[in-house]
C-alpha cells in the first residue's frame, strides 16, 4: 500500500482522471474531509458501506433463489 | 426448473429479441456479472434476477413500496448515467430480498436498492449512506409463516 502525506489544500491524483482532494483535518488530525472527482462511470462508497452490501447480496444469492420462487408459488 | 433451466430459458428470451438488463457495475460482490434477465414465476410480486454470467449470482426481487417506505432514493448523477436517464426520467425501483437469513422473515434490503431503466435495459444497484437504512428490513413473513 502505498501511504501518502497531504495537508488540507493538497490534492491526489490516480491515474488520468481520478483526483482525491484534502478540504480540511479537523477533530484535532482524526477526521479528515475530502472530496473525489472521478468519471461517472468509476463507483465511489465507502469501504465499510460496500463490504456490507457485497456481504448482503453473498447471503441474499446464496440459495436457489429460483427454486425458492418456484416452491413459493406452488404453495 | 434448475438454475441451469432458467439460463436457458433467459437465452431463448434473448433469441427471441429481449435483451439482457446490462448493469455496469455489476452488482456489489458480484462486479463480473453484468448482464441479467428477470424471470417470472407467475404469481406475488417477486421476481428471480439471474446473472447470465455467472449462475450463483441470483437474487429475488420485488417492487419499491412507497406505501410502506415513502419515496425512493434520487439518483445521483453518476447512478443516472449509469443507467442512461435524462433528468426527471423515473427509474422503476427494485429491492433485493433475502428469503434464506430469517426463518421467520423474507428480509429487504434497503441500504442498497435496485434502479433499472426497463426501456434502456439498464440496471445500477444503488448502495446508500444513510446508516438508518436497514439492511434486513422485516418484508413479509416466509410463505409457510403467513397467517
Amino acid at each position: 500500500m502505498m501511504v501518502m502525506r497531504c495537508k488540507a489544500g493538497q490534492s491526489i491524483r490516480i491515474g488520468d482522471d481520478i483526483r482525491v482532494s484534502i478540504r480540511a483535518v479537523q477533530g484535532g488530525g482524526q477526521v479528515v474531509n475530502f472530496g473525489i472527482d472521478a468519471p461517472a462511470e468509476v463507483p465511489v462508497h465507502r469501504l465499510e458501506i460496500f463490504e456490507l452490501i457485497q456481504t448482503e447480496n453473498r447471503a441474499a444469492s446464496a440459495g436457489n433463489a429460483l427454486a425458492w420462487l418456484k416452491g413459493k408459488r406452488d404453495e | 426448473m434448475s438454475n441451469a433451466q432458467a439460463v436457458r430459458t433467459i437465452d431463448y428470451q434473448n433469441d427471441t429479441g429481449t435483451e439482457a438488463f446490462l448493469f455496469p457495475h455489476g452488482m456489489a460482490g458480484f462486479p463480473e456479472d453484468t448482464r441479467y434477465g428477470f424471470l417470472y414465476e407467475g404469481r406475488g410480486d417477486i421476481v428471480c434476477m439471474q446473472s447470465l454470467d455467472n449462475i450463483a449470482a441470483s437474487f429475488l426481487m420485488t417492487p419499491w413500496d412507497e406505501v410502506r417506505l415513502g419515496p425512493p432514493p434520487a439518483l445521483t448523477s453518476e447512478q443516472r448515467f449509469c443507467l442512461q436517464m435524462e433528468y426527471g426520467e423515473m427509474p422503476f425501483w427494485m429491492l433485493v430480498l433475502n428469503p434464506f437469513a430469517n426463518p421467520e422473515w423474507i428480509v429487504a434490503n434497503l441500504r442498497a436498492p435496485v434502479a433499472v431503466n426497463d426501456a434502456g435495459r439498464r440496471g445500477v444497484q444503488c448502495i446508500q449512506a444513510d446508516p438508518n437504512l436497514e439492511l434486513r428490513y422485516r418484508w413479509m413473513p416466509q410463505p409457510d409463516k403467513a397467517p
